[in-house]
């Protein structure tokens, strides 16, 4: 059997589907969502589902506060409430290095028009009061950073998108992907082979393979990444706090849970087995940060991978084989930058023209310089 | 007044009387009592308010599987009252409820309940924005059960790692067995239980047990846990660990927590024996408080020597069941009757006949609609069922009573075994997800193994023989033992397979068919 589509789509997560139903939006008629287990089956159904646009580089900082702006709007957009949150992000430091670095980003952010403030220990303490502050050098706070669920965000892009005729299909793995001369005739999808002029990698943290599948070596790796959740508790806390000098983070979801990580792995791997190494870590450090928390029992605790690059940012945009355009690499960070990354791959594959915002994250740029994203967490 | 003072078989050796507090309210305790089963002495139904429509929430299960009885204890939040034994001075408080868990306002979410229907919150109030922002801060405020600490533990947190040849998970018949023959053979082991004692299930056994006289039939179930005990303790290189719940196994190393220890356990092999979790039953109200497990029930009764209530329906003609019946007539209870799906009566013939000369009616081929009452059950409604399951109209008929024990089987607990890696397989004979195993009880992951309720629902006796077995084999694959160790483990497994000759056998026979291998 074989299948004529304008634009395969490899990858049904947060990013896969946000660029299906904006290329739909867009007029594209023929387009397939290719996803080799359930929707969100990758990081998207396991991530924080953080939000900022507190960044340490002008590019992040522009796209990320572009994405902010469509979060605003994106129950709307989808008819989905995907429960959207602003309780600001709190950085804090406990070293005179990482202080530094924070009041550096604040102020690039802030030339960029971006609300970010300093903040003291007293005033981290304002803003959250059971922080312990013994340590702590100062922080950073952008009040209108927030959360979302992951769920509805995936679920809501992928209804939208079926409404306007985008194609999906579920436990459908791409084996292979066809070049001819140099561009991309289609790809090889279950026992089906699919035509179409544009494939696009959202493959999350298996975007090598899809890479090796078109003849490109990229320079991806996935990580794993751990995360827990507590039992449900009264709201309590607002924004999603961030200790960059642990490389802790936790927030508290709508449903009451405090849901957090800890950096805890480096070595490339697709393995997402939960380590009881990674419970204790964070343990440690929570309780250091919230003496109280000791009383709060976790419930479930779960792994993802992070597709990192070397800059830690994500690629964007297209490769030397036509048709074959990128969407991945995005560390800890493709949730928050789902809407616009779709919005701005789907106008590239529509009309040809490469956004500006999304123009310093070329495929190719590794081969340059490196400025790597400094603030590696949810 | 709900604490029995006299019973015919069980002696209730209470502690020191103390005080508790329950929403500020002084209330009479004894040490050695769980705060569920304090409460429920003092008449407290309701100890707390669902999630979501703010229904009231009593105890069910009594052994800490289903988080009914969650409240805040000390400060800390949603304890499991019925896993915490009480101290003088205590204070427990009531979760989720404004002003109080008798009048909870938001108790009109339960009749606004066509608003909410499931995923409700994804799909309604999205427009206007503004609406939508001030319904997302507002269901934020009705989210989440319990408050945050009040204050910081000050006991500190202490860490601790273990190596031992075996590890074994759960300490009720099997759990107890395998250590007793492996500790024989001279290996180290370690056998965890999360309850603050040893026996399992066996601890609220009363009656006399059925089987075969050489596996402690005819012995009460009470008695046969403190053999269990005694032996056990006699080993210096068994090394029982309470109030120890296991919570996951990471590549073969076990996680736990005892009190403020976090203990890491490194074995060379792994017994899971944690038994099973009762089910329930889907009818209206089912989650009113006095609607129990049966288990639950005879916790609060013969270990507590708490009365359940006045008048008892139950639900399911088991062995379990009938067995139940007995011991609240026995406790001085009133049992309204006992209503069976199934045309004919599902335990044995020897419980049934007893429970029938106390006159209690047995209502074959009828299930329960119903449960009465908005804060406590008051009363249950059964209705007759035809040779297709379907109810019969107008068959509908009351009954007048204040609890519901709900019989209707077992769950193995299948978490840990799934942690571990072992290849799991839905077997409804056997009661729901079990692993596959072969015949000295080894799972599909080398090193871990399985026994009792937890390899699928049976009974105390073929229990210890699983345990028996699954000790023995661990033991020998690290070099205990002798040929001698091989003879007897391979007696065990013949055993096992007469045991279940019977015609209670066949059905067990025909699940083991699909796991073991
Ligand atoms: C624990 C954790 C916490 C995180 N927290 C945050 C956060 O707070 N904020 C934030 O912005 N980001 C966060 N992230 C990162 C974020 O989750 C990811 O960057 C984002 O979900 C990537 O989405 P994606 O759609 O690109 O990839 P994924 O969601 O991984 O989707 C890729 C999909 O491709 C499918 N696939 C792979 N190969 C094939 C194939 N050959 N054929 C068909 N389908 C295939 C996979 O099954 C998968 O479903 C977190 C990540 C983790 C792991
Ligand atoms: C009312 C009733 C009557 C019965 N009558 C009879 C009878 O007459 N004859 C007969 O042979 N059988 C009878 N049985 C069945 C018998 O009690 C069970 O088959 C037997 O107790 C199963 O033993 P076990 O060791 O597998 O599990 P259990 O006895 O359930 O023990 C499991 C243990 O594991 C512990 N545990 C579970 N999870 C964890 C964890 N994560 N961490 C630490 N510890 C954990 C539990 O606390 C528990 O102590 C009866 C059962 C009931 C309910
Ligand atoms: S957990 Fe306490 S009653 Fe079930």
């Amino acid at each position: 059997m074989k299948m004529k589509a304008d634009v395969a789509v490899i990858g049904g997560g947060v990013t896969g589907l946000s660029i299906a139903y904006n290329l739909a939006k867009q007029g594209i008629e023929k387009v397939v969502v290719l996803e080799k287990r359930y929707l969100g089956a990758g990081s998207s159904g396991r991530c924080a589902g953080g939000i900022r646009e507190q960044f340490s580089t002008e590019p992040m900082i522009k796209l990320a506060r572009k994405s902010l702006d469509m979060y605003e709007k994106l129950s709307d957009e989808l008819n989905f409430n995907i429960l959207f949150r602003q309780g600001g992000y709190l950085f804090l430091a406990f070293n005179e290095d990482d202080m530094s670095e924070i009041r550096e980003h604040v102020r690039l952010q802030n030339s960029l028009g971006v609300g970010s403030r300093i903040v003291t220990p007293e005033e981290a303490r304002e803003i959250f009061p059971e922080l312990n502050t013994d340590g702590m050098v100062g922080g950073a706070f952008n009040r209108r950073d927030g959360i979302a669920f992951p769920f509805p965000v995936v679920w809501g892009y992928a209804r939208a998108g079926e409404r306007l005729g985008v194609e999906i299909r579920k436990f459908t793995e791409v084996r292979d992907i066809i070049v001819e001369n140099g561009s991309v005739k289609g790809v090889v999808a279950g026992e089906e082979r699919i035509d179409c002029d544009f494939v696009v990698n959202a493959a999350g943290g298996w975007s090598k393979k899809i890479y090796e599948m078109a003849g490109l070596k990229s320079f991806n790796t996935p990580v794993k990444h751990e995360i827990l959740a507590t039992e449900p508790l009264k709201p309590f806390l607002e924004p999603m706090i961030v200790n960059i000098s642990a490389g802790l983070y936790f927030n508290q979801s709508m449903r009451g849970e405090i849901i957090g990580g800890i950096g805890t792995h480096s070595e490339p791997s697709t393995d997402v087995s939960s380590s009881f190494e990674f419970v204790k870590k964070f343990a440690r450090e929570i309780v250091r940060l919230v003496p109280k928390i000791r009383g709060v029992k976790v419930l479930r605790q779960w792994a993802g991978l992070y597709d990192m690059t070397p800059d830690a940012q994500p690629v964007l945009g297209e490769t030397e084989i036509e048709g074959f355009i990128q969407a991945n690499g995005f560390s800890g960070h493709g949730f928050m930058l789902a809407p616009v990354v779709g919005e701005l791959i789907a106008k590239l594959i529509a009309t040809g023209k490469v956004d500006p915002l999304i123009r310093p994250f070329g495929f190719n740029r590794f081969r340059d310089g490196i400025e790597p994203e400094h603030t590696v967490v949810g | 007044m709900g604490r029995l003072q006299e019973h015919p078989v069980v002696q209730f050796r209470r502690g020191k009387k103390v005080t508790i507090y329950f929403d500020g309210k002084p209330m009479e305790a004894y040490e050695g009592e769980t705060v569920a089963a304090a409460l429920y002495a003092n008449g407290v139904r309701i100890f707390s308010r669902s999630f979501k429509y703010h229904r009231p929430r009593g105890f069910f299960c009594a052994i800490g599987k289903c988080s009914s009885c969650m409240m805040e204890v000390d400060g800390i939040p949603n304890v499991r009252t019925c896993k915490v034994y009480v101290r003088d001075g205590m204070q427990i408080r009531s979760q989720n409820s404004y002003p109080d868990v008798n009048n909870d306002i938001l108790g009109v979410f339960d009749r606004l309940d066509f608003m909410f229907p499931h995923g409700f919150h994804y799909k309604k109030f999205i427009r206007p924005s503004f609406l939508r922002l001030f319904f997302v801060n507002s269901m934020r405020k009705f989210t989440g059960l319990g408050n945050f600490p009040k204050e910081e533990i000050k006991e500190r947190g202490r860490e601790e790692t273990l190596e031992c040849d075996i590890a074994i998970i759960g300490a009720g018949p099997a759990g107890l067995s395998s250590a007793i023959y492996a500790g024989e053979l001279g290996a180290d082991i370690c056998l965890m239980d999360e309850n603050p004692r040893v026996g399992g299930q066996l601890v609220k056994q009363t009656h006399r047990f059925f089987g075969s006289a050489e596996h402690g039939a005819g012995t009460r179930g009470i008695k046969i846990a403190e053999n269990l005990e005694k032996k056990v303790r006699e080993f210096d290189n068994v090394n029982i660990s309470l109030n120890t719940g296991v919570f996951g196994i990471y590549d073969g190393t076990i996680g736990a927590v005892k009190d403020n220890t976090l203990i890491e356990i490194k074995p060379k092999k792994i017994i899971i024996a944690t038994g099973a979790y009762e089910r329930t039953l889907i009818f209206e109200n089912n989650d009113l408080p006095g609607v129990y497990g049966a288990g639950g029930v005879q916790t609060l009764m013969n270990v507590y020597g708490v009365k359940p209530g006045d008048t008892g329906l139950i639900v399911g003609s088991g062995n379990v069941g009938l067995i139940l019946t007995y011991q609240l007539l026995q406790a001085g209870v009133d049992v309204a009757g006992i209503v069976e799906a199934m045309p004919v009566i599902g335990g044995y013939f020897v419980h049934a006949a007893k429970v029938r000369r106390l006159g209690i009616p047995i209502y074959t081929s009828h299930t329960i609609k119903k449960a009465y009452g908005s804060k406590r059950v008051e009363g249950a409604q059964i209705v007759a069922l035809d040779d297709k399951w379907q109810e019969v109209p107008g068959s509908e008929r009351d009954i007048s009573c204040d609890f519901i024990c709900i019989s209707v089987g077992l769950s193995p607990t299948h978490e840990l075994l799934y942690q571990a890696g072992a290849e799991m397989r839905f077997v409804p004979e056997l009661g729901g997800f079990v692993p596959v195993r072969n015949r000295y009880m080894e799972t599909s992951r080398e090193g871990v193994y399985v026994a009792g309720d937890a390899a699928g629902i049976e009974e105390a006796s073929t229990a210890m023989i699983e345990g028996r077995i699954a000790g023995l084999d661990s033991a020998i694959k690290l070099g205990y033992g002798d040929k001698e160790a091989e003879e007897m483990r391979d007696k065990f497994v013949s055993d096992l397979e007469e045991m279940r000759r019977g015609p209670f056998g066949a059905r067990i026979l025909k699940g083991l068919e699909k796991v073991v291998v």
